[in-house]
């Protein structure tokens, strides 16, 4: 308990020290990031020895991002959003991490990272009869551009890497007696948006 | 610096999974391998032996403070159930091909294939074959395996049953990629089935000095008056009990396909089958007559009746087919029309017990329901106790006691909002629980 008490104030000096460093203090305050877009993926099934199908996944997401711009370059908060997969609408439910990387040219372009992880969520989800869907952790690493002048609202472009994991319960067949299916979703998730 | 952790740390992340979904679905099923005995064989096979554990419970059935479990297909755990916070396994009665029972007075009847076995219990530690009416069951179905008499060379045709499981890639659509066969029907011996005939209630008919156990759910064998009712899938058997340690064969009424059990209440017996409810006048227990029918969707379909309403879980899945999952309550004063009162949406309903107003209705994998029944068209739900998987319940005044496939578990509902579990039997299933 000691130490973690120990480490959490650690981790607080790390962020909270460039805070007071800086020249003109900055005020934190609130930020958003809407975006929506595709996550594209493929998968591998009915693999036996004579055959096997691969197939490719195009499926639609939202997210919106909000939190605090603790720092110029660093914004933490919450990213909800919602992906819906050919047999699952997920609602992840994440902490959020924003960093802006690197201004280049001091331009109006912005290069920035993100990581989101939490769980998903299948509220919104309908099953069909006999079927049990199940949410997962979540991961969403990812990169992406800001354009526009930093104290205006911003057109963003970001590519992410995004496993969701889930579980869904089947409808038995007359001589089963249990069926689950256990599914990762590995994506790529192309995104456009506005952040202000 | 950091960068360049950053960006390989995403690139190891990638990397190690592709954009590839990967989607495993685990199944167990039943593989059946056909293999015959002998009729000589099973007859010699019946014998007592020292308790075991619990693998692949069926029928449950009391009296008297002993709880008896049948094994599917393999014989009946005795239990002394005296302390239902402690109960006791006392001896498994080896039967071949068992899988109902039914008792009166100090003999049990119990079916091992084509035989009905009657066992004088009166000591449970010593348990004897009193006598066996022959060749009396032609067919039948466990677990999913069916068996069949061939009477001419003396041969049982029977399935074994082997559980396997395996894990396949699907393509993350759940859709069905293992069909099996949409059109078997297959009967579901443990379908789950609950009945609650009360000691009290079959001792009032019976003849005064007879007393009846309880019968555990999913039924096929019951008693009324001089008479042990037995139904197949598609026909009655009726047994002369007069003497109950000699039962005769009796009359064999035709009741059509899918017939999965049997309810007396008062002098009217209520048949559940695939398609409907059957309801047939027993006031001549020798020959009941048919009254109505009550049809709905194809499902199984577990009844108990209380007073002037049945109460009837039709459930989806596995071997019973149909998208319906519900409670219905029908109106059953006019037994030559009943009629639907309300339907009640329930997730995956197997057996259920009334113990008026208290009525108890197993959910299968999402556990155990206790509804207050008193109106029947407000049932309320008081409690909903999940985690474990239930199917089968006898409620028995003050304790309930229930199977699933984890366990045999005893529970004391004097508070039906709070039911307190008074004690757990393990069953060492052959297979994944789900």
């Amino acid at each position: 308990m000691k130490k973690l008490i120990g480490k959490t104030a650690w981790l607080w000096c790390l962020i909270a020290i460039p805070v007071y460093a800086q020249k003109t203090a900055f005020k934190p305050v609130f930020t958003n990031m809407t975006e929506f877009g595709v996550l594209l993926g493929q998968v591998r099934y009915n693999v036996t020895n004579i055959s096997e199908n691969v197939s490719k996944r195009q499926n639609i997401t939202a997210q919106t991002f909000n939190g605090v711009q603790l720092r110029p370059k660093l914004a933490l908060g919450a990213t909800v959003g919602v992906d819906w997969y050919n047999s699952a609408l997920l609602m992840p439910v994440c902490a959020g991490v924003r960093y802006d990387l690197a201004q280049p040219g001091k331009k109006n372009l912005r290069v920035f990272t993100s990581l989101d992880t939490g769980y998903g969520f299948t509220w919104l989800n309908e099953d069909p009869t006999g079927y049990e869907t199940r949410g997962g952790w979540v991961i969403a690493p990812g990169i992406g551009f800001r354009i526009g002048r930093p104290q205006n609202a911003n057109f963003i472009l970001s590519l992410s890497y995004k496993r969701q994991e889930a579980e869904a319960d089947k409808p038995l067949a007359w001589n089963e007696i249990y069926k689950i299916e256990n599914r990762v979703y590995n994506r790529l998730a192309f995104r456009l948006g506005l952040s202000f | 610096m950091r960068r360049t952790l950053y960006f390989l740390l995403g690139i190891v992340l990638v990397g190690l999974n592709g954009c590839t979904d990967k989607c495993k679905e685990t199944r167990t099923f039943r593989q059946f391998t056909p293999r015959t005995f002998t009729i000589a064989q099973v007859r010699m096979g019946v014998q007592a032996e020292p308790a075991r554990t619990l693998v692949n419970p069926g029928k449950i059935y009391t009296k008297d403070g002993f709880l008896l479990i049948n094994e599917i297909k393999e014989g009946i755990h005795i239990i002394d159930n005296r302390n239902p916070s402690s109960p006791k396994t006392v001896a498994f009665l080896r039967i071949p091909g068992n899988g109902d029972m039914a008792i009166r007075n100090n003999v049990l009847y119990a079916d091992s294939f084509m035989d009905l076995v009657a066992f004088d219990i009166s000591d449970p530690q010593n348990i004897r074959e009193l006598n066996r009416v022959k060749d009396v069951f032609q067919n039948g179905q466990f677990d999913g395996g069916y068996w069949s008499l061939n009477a001419q060379q003396e041969l049982i045709n029977d399935q074994k049953v082997d559980y396997v499981t395996q894990t396949v890639s699907t393509d993350c659509e759940s859709g069905v990629t293992n069909g099996g066969c949409a059109n078997c029907a297959v009967f579901d011996s443990r379908g789950g089935f609950v009945q609650n005939f009360s000691s009290t209630m079959s001792g009032s008919n019976a003849p005064a000095p007879s007393t009846n156990g309880t019968g555990g759910s999913m039924a096929r064998f019951t008693l009324y008056d001089n008479y042990l009712y037995t139904v197949s899938q598609s026909d009655m058997q009726l047994f002369d009990i007069k003497t109950p340690a000699d039962p005769k064969k009796g009359n064999k009424i035709s009741m059509g396909w899918g017939i999965e059990t049997i309810f007396p209440y008062k002098d009217k017996l209520f048949i559940g089958s695939q398609t409907g409810m059957q309801i047939f006048d027993n006031s001549n227990p020798e020959k009941p007559v048919r009254m109505s029918t009550f049809d709905h969707a194809r499902v199984c379909d577990p009844v108990v009746v209380y007073e002037d309403k049945a109460y009837v879980t039709l459930r989806s899945g596995t071997t019973c087919q149909g998208f319906t999952n519900q409670l219905d309550v029908v109106d059953v004063s006019n037994l030559y029309s009943p009629r639907l009162l309300k339907s009640y949406p329930m997730k995956n309903p197997h057996g259920l017990g009334i113990d008026f107003p208290n009525l108890f209705i197993c959910e299968g994998a999402y556990g155990l329901k206790t509804f207050n029944a008193s109106d029947a068209m407000k049932i309320d739900e008081l409690e909903h106790l999940e985690g474990f998987n239930a199917y089968d319940v006898i409620p028995l005044g003050k304790s309930l006691l229930l199977i699933g496939q984890d366990g045999f578990y005893q529970y004391d509902y004097s508070n039906p909002r709070k039911l307190k579990l008074l004690s757990k039997i393990p069953v060492q299933r052959p297979y994944p629980a789900s």
